[in-house]
């Protein structure tokens, strides 16, 4: 593989957000599978919407209002779902609709192309600003710290909140501050993937390191892993097909997908027989 | 020093404007094996929950003398349904780790051991039978070595076998670490020989006292009209 792409300053930039980005979209994907929230993480992603918008209005960098709007969802989805005893999935759908509604209200008032807006919902990460990058690996370094000093509160809370309580957890701190750390990653990742696909990198590395892991350990593990290997794959492959970066990264990765779900099909053949 | 384990003043519990539970009043001591016995949505595992704390409810709850919630630590509870991803790659030795917020390595073999269990610890969660889950659960609850321990329809959905091993790891429990024990029961005939104390309910509390006691024929059949049948004897295994 000839990684002299790499000399470029932009693609320097776009490995850097890469690999920050993979690792921490694969680590909240294990909670994402765990807890079920796939549909939240794809309400806030789209939600954005209205924050972007709002910051292309202002002409305010619009990934920090988005991550500032996306932090508000999460804590309306919280209290809303406490409050009124609602199915998660019915709050999420009206953040989703209500984000995006006012987010395309917002952009009408902007007149012309807006090449930005293109660049949220379809994620291109080869135009990380250095601003940018400081932003994603600030907020990025944050959230781990927070995921990595509550790591076993959070995966109790996901796997049966009951028994997180009665264990002495707060659970209602710890739930929201779970899903504003998703929304922030999710967020994040949108400059990658685009509000469209970001949910994408969230899903499938865990997906391919359930179809082989023994273990929870291997399983973060080897999401890691994934998450790094598709991110990769995907920006050297998008760079040499002159195509865009946030799909040729969703599609390498269910490729990897589907060989892994076919090795892992074969192996459990052979043991069988 | 406190006799009553627990002590339960006028507690009632309102859900959309029904009442589930309604003027409950009892005390449970040190030791006692309690049977709460009682139809399908007669409040059983409301009443667990509103002695957990974990819902609204009216009237006064206290453990050990005080609020449940500064006992968490001294109270295990195994909740009827514990519903997971199957296929989701977690081991039984990681499961017990992520259930307790210290990192103690012997207390998870000692009570896997004790649940019979301690050769599992590296089986995925998702491939052991509802038994052995059961056992998983119950050791999950024997982790912060509680001096109660609330049980909900905990051998609903296993085998006979798998059932037989249950009450041998309860009356262990209760006997030899004199553990106080509530334990919420579709068995009616499972009091006789199982427990020292029976609380039947249904919304209001039809009797509380020493199985031979109060579980006459007359309540049975308050409690759960004319169908319950009893067959009393001395022990079930």
């Amino acid at each position: 593989m000839d990684l002299s792409i790499f000399q470029f300053p932009f693609m320097q930039r776009a490995l850097i957000a890469g690999i920050i980005l993979a690792a921490l979209l694969a680590l909240l994907g294990v909670f994402v599978m765990l807890k079920k929230m796939t549909f939240f993480a794809d309400g806030i992603a789209h939600a954005s919407l209205g924050g972007i918008a709002l910051g292309l209005l202002l002409s305010f960098n619009p990934l920090i209002v988005a991550l500032l709007a996306s932090l508000v969802f999460a804590l309306i989805i919280y209290l809303v779902e406490k409050k009124y005893q609602f199915a998660s999935d019915t709050t999420i759908g009206i953040i989703f609709t209500g984000g995006m509604s006012l987010g395309l209200i917002l952009i009408s008032f902007k007149s012309g192309y807006q090449p930005e807006l293109i660049s949220f919902l379809f994620g291109n990460i080869l135009s990380v600003g250095l601003s940018e990058l400081w932003l994603i690996g600030l907020a990025s370094v944050l959230i781990y710290l927070i995921v990595w000093r509550y790591f076993k509160a959070f995966i109790l809370l996901a796997l049966d909140s009951e028994t997180a309580e009665i264990s002495g957890y707060k659970t209602h701190i710890l739930q929201p501050v779970l899903y504003m750390l998703l929304s922030a990653t999710v967020v994040l990742g949108i400059k990658i993937l685009g509000i469209i696909l970001v949910s994408g990198l969230l899903i499938i590395p865990v997906a391919v390191a359930r179809l082989s892991a023994k273990s929870f350990k291997s399983f973060v593990i080897r999401s890691i892993i994934f998450a790094e290997l598709i991110v990769l794959i995907g920006l050297v492959v998008s760079y040499y097909l002159d195509s865009p970066t946030g799909p040729v990264i969703v599609l390498v990765g269910i490729v990897i997908f589907i060989l892994q779900a076919a090795w892992s099909s074969l192996l459990k053949r052979k043991i069988i027989k | 020093m406190v006799d009553d384990i627990l002590e339960v003043k006028n507690l009632s519990v309102d859900f959309g404007g029904q009442k589930i539970l309604n003027d409950l009043s009892f005390a449970v001591k040190k030791g006692e094996l309690v049977a709460i016995i009682g139809p399908n949505g007669s409040g059983k595992s409301t009443l667990f929950k509103a002695i957990l704390d974990l819902i609204d409810y009216q009237g006064e709850v206290k453990v050990f003398g005080q609020k449940v919630r500064e006992n968490y630590k001294q109270i295990g509870y195994v909740p009827q349904r514990f519903s997971f991803d199957k296929g989701f790659p977690l081991t039984v030795g990681e499961f017990l780790n992520f259930s307790s917020d210290k990192k103690n390595k012997k207390r998870i073999n000692f009570v896997l051991t004790e649940v019979d269990m301690d050769k599992q610890q590296d089986k995925l969660l998702g491939q052991l039978s509802g038994g052995q889950l059961q056992r998983v659960l119950i050791a999950r609850a024997l982790l912060n070595e509680p001096k109660l321990l609330l049980l909900d329809e905990p051998t609903a959905g296993i085998d006979l076998e798998g059932e037989h091993d249950f009450y041998q790891i309860i009356e262990h429990q209760n006997k030899r670490h004199a553990m106080t024990i509530l334990m919420i029961s579709h068995e009616v005939n499972m009091v006789y020989g199982f427990a020292s104390q029976v609380l039947c309910l249904n919304r209001d509390l039809f009797c509380f006292g020493h199985p031979k006691e109060v579980v006459t024929k007359e309540v049975m059949e308050k409690l759960y009209g004319q169908k319950v049948k009893l067959t009393p004897h001395s022990h079930l295994h």
